[in-house]
């Protein structure tokens, strides 16, 4: 009798392969079939119903849907650029620092640990038009008597979301740049002191290079959680007033969860899903050019 | 002898509980052994009802496993995603007359377990709100609402305020019996940002709501009776103006269209706020010291009229019984203790408002021999809002529509659209919703 055996790679393999099938890949294949039905949460039936591409259709006609998108587009942009500006410019700061370094690490890492939906609560508290925190400072200090709307005017709606979002997530910038900055050989400074670099001249030709493969992956793990702005939005805003502040999280959860439109939302997501891929190829070829450039890998 | 004495004192004993077993079981039931899985709305108004489940436990032999508890907004998601999973045998679940109709299918037609003597005590109209396509799929509790008006009573007292509004507006400053005078009163006290005229709910289904019963006091409707949408009749506009003037004179705070119900109660709490319609829960609230600052000085008037009728967007909350629940008689005769004259008139004592006819006349009654003229005011009126009461019409897509037309409420509000353009691509959305449904 011949029996054959599995190979040893795959036996071992076996357990996680089917972790992933049943907790990624199956939900992926279903929620991706489920995409081409009028999938209803309330009529469970409608599952079976099969639709075609009428809801890739629909979203491609919709400018709500375009509306959202290119705001989270815009959203993620802003965000990830400002996160970086200000992420590089404490990295540098903190790496000057000789005394308390350590406690220093430690405090910029405490915005990170607060749950997402508290930094939501605590940032609409403080943009109340009536009884924030903000308001209350410019109007005591007589800077403004009017009782700016920051939660409701698109623009100061947006700049507030993007304010909560970059004060939650700059450290982990920062912490990486930082880490960058700690691995840095001393050598090529030095050597570019001897030469009479100036120091932005060391800044811009000798430090920024040796960290961007540091800033890229910084950049591919924020793109990821910043298509997916969800918590801070939903709080403050909720999408709005009037889709002012509308991200494709808060429409897809809506028209998901609450219209019950499952089919219809899960078609949104693989839409979405497209962003986040665009991203994260452009950042992984830059970081993977960006390592080139600097010897350390193709 | 004194065995005897014992024995028969024991004997004694024991017929008292059997007598009072079966007293109360003659009402609810027996159903020893069997367990009732609940899911529940949670918070801590809700709370002392359901400290009496152990009454009818101990009445009827059955044990309650409350499985879930949250808020009604939660539970909903939670029904939506058991009726997705197909996990619906628990047996009794919260439900409220603006979410029931969406619930296809998950709960029974209490008309075939519940006698009509017993459907007879409740408030018609709540009876009717719970009805869908003619099954009864809940029976109410006593956590009715509608909304009437709470205002700062020293508005109305000062001799110099009332000659100055006299001779600006042409008539006597009074609590307001319309919803113009309402906006001119508004107006004329706003002092923003200190002070506000009134408020509303801004966002999500609460401003759809409080439009739709500006179209009705309008003259108007939100669906025709083919549910093809006619908010943006003319009746519709002059509903959206209202909301729209108010804004752009500042007599509502700037980021009222970001407010909900909680946002609107601490607001008028505050004290920096005029007239506020609001529902019955806050009552005890606004007028408590420990609350708020307006203590003391909140009037309570009926809701006003527009140039039909008067405002009056209700709801109430009820309980339903699924259709794959194993022992579904257990579990009505749950749902009826909870909604029990009984229930009632404890749960309405904490200040919610009943829905069978008797505890209404009984709470009027005792509120006006009682020694608390506030509650005795805010009652009164509160019956004369109830008559003027209708829900939100019948429909799983109720909500979905609420979802399209508000931010298009918004867009009117803040200028980006005219009130006329905001509705009619409101109404052209809700109409695509509507075939696709195939009512038409």
């Amino acid at each position: 009798m011949f029996r054959r055996r599995l190979p040893e790679w795959f036996v071992l393999l076996l357990p996680a392969i089917i972790v992933m099938a049943a907790v990624v890949l199956i939900p992926l294949l279903f929620s991706l079939y489920s995409s081409f039905t009028a999938y209803r949460l309330t009529r469970p039936s409608s599952l079976w119903r099969w639709i075609g591409t009428a809801n890739y259709e629909r979203i491609l006609t919709d400018a709500k849907f375009w509306a959202a998108f290119g705001r989270t587009v815009l959203f993620l942009t802003i965000v990830l650029n400002l996160e970086l500006i200000l992420g590089l410019g404490i990295a540098l700061l903190v790496n000057k620092v000789t005394w308390g370094q350590r406690t220093l690490r430690t405090v910029l890492m405490f915005p990170m640990m607060f749950s997402p939906i508290l930094v939501g609560f605590q940032f609409k508290f403080i943009f109340n038009d009536n009884i924030g925190l903000v308001n209350n400072v410019l109007q005591s200090t007589g800077i403004s008597d009017a009782a700016l709307p920051w939660l409701v005017d698109g623009k100061l709606a947006m700049f507030s979301i993007m304010f909560a979002e970059i004060w939650m997530s700059t450290s982990v910038f920062a912490i990486l740049i930082l880490a960058g900055l700690f691995a840095m050989p001393r050598d090529p400074l030095e050597a570019a002191k001897v030469d009479g670099c100036t120091s932005w001249q060391t800044f811009r030709h000798i430090t920024l290079p040796f960290l961007m493969p540091f800033i890229f992956i910084a950049m591919t793990i924020r793109s990821l959680d910043v298509a997916r702005a969800y918590d801070i939005v939903q709080i403050m805003t909720g999408g709005g007033p009037a889709r002012r502040t509308e991200l494709i999280w808060t429409l897809m959860s809506r028209t998901g969860y609450v219209d019950a439109r499952m089919g219809l939302a899960n078609a949104m997501g693989y839409v979405s899903i497209l962003l986040s891929i665009l991203f994260t190829i452009y950042f992984f070829h830059k970081l993977s050019a960006a390592r080139a450039q600097l010897g350390t890998g193709g | 002898m004194k065995n005897q004495n014992v024995k028969g004192l024991l004997l004694a004993g024991v017929a008292i509980v059997i007598a009072s077993d079966s007293a109360i079981a003659q009402d609810y039931g027996s159903y020893k052994g069997v367990n009732i899985e609940a899911k529940l709305i949670g918070g801590q108004q809700y709370e002392a009802l359901y400290g009496r489940i152990s009454d009818w436990e101990a009445a009827t032999g059955a044990t309650v496993n409350i499985i879930s508890k949250k808020s009604h907004f939660e539970i909903d998601k939670e029904i939506k995603s058991d009726m997705a999973a197909g996990t619906t045998n628990w047996c009794v679940g919260s439900n409220h007359s603006s979410f029931a109709p969406q619930y296809e299918g998950l709960y029974v037609d209490l008309n075939d377990h519940v006698s009509a003597d017993d459907i007879e005590g409740f408030v018609p109209g709540n009876i009717t709100a719970s009805t869908v396509d003619g099954a009864l799929l809940m029976l109410p509790r006593a956590q009715f609402d509608v909304s009437v008006l709470y205002y700062l009573k020293s508005n109305y007292t000062d001799e110099d305020k009332a000659a100055e509004f006299k001779a600006e507006y042409g008539y006597d400053l009074a609590v307001p019996e319309t919803w113009t005078q309402v906006k001119d009163q508004a107006i004329f006290f706003a002092d923003p940002p200190n002070f506000y005229g009134t408020q509303y709910a801004g966002k999500d289904e609460a401003i759809v709501g409080r439009f739709y019963e500006m179209v009705v006091a309008e003259g108007g409707n939100y669906l025709d009776e083919n549910k093809k949408p006619v908010f943006n009749s003319e009746a519709g506009q002059r509903a959206l103006q209202w909301f729209v003037d108010l804004y752009e004179a500042g007599a509502v705070p700037a980021g009222t269209t970001s407010y909900v119900w909680d946002d609107l109660g601490q607001g008028f709490a505050s004290g920096t706020v005029a007239l506020n319609l609001d529902w019955p829960g806050w009552a005890g609230f606004f007028n408590d010291p420990e609350s708020s600052k307006a203590a003391g000085n909140v009037g309570v008037a009926i809701q006003p009229m527009g140039s039909a009728t008067r405002t009056g967007w209700s709801g109430h909350h009820g309980f339903s019984v699924t259709s794959d629940c194993e022992n579904k008689d257990a579990a009505v005769s749950l749902v009826q203790f909870l909604t029990s004259e009984e229930s009632q008139l404890a749960e309405s004592s904490g200040g919610s408002l009943p829905t069978r006819s008797a505890v209404w006349t009984a709470n009027v009654q005792t509120a006006a021999d009682g020694d608390d003229p506030f509650r005795a005011e805010a009652l009164a009126a509160f019956a004369a809002g109830a008559e003027y009461a209708f829900a939100v019409p019948p429909i799983p897509e109720w909500g979905e529509t609420t979802n399209i037309v508000f931010p298009e409420l918004q867009a009117a509000i803040l200028g980006d659209k005219s009130v006329k353009e905001a509705l009619d691509d409101a109404a052209a959305e809700v109409d695509e919703l509507m075939q696709d449904a195939g009512y038409y």
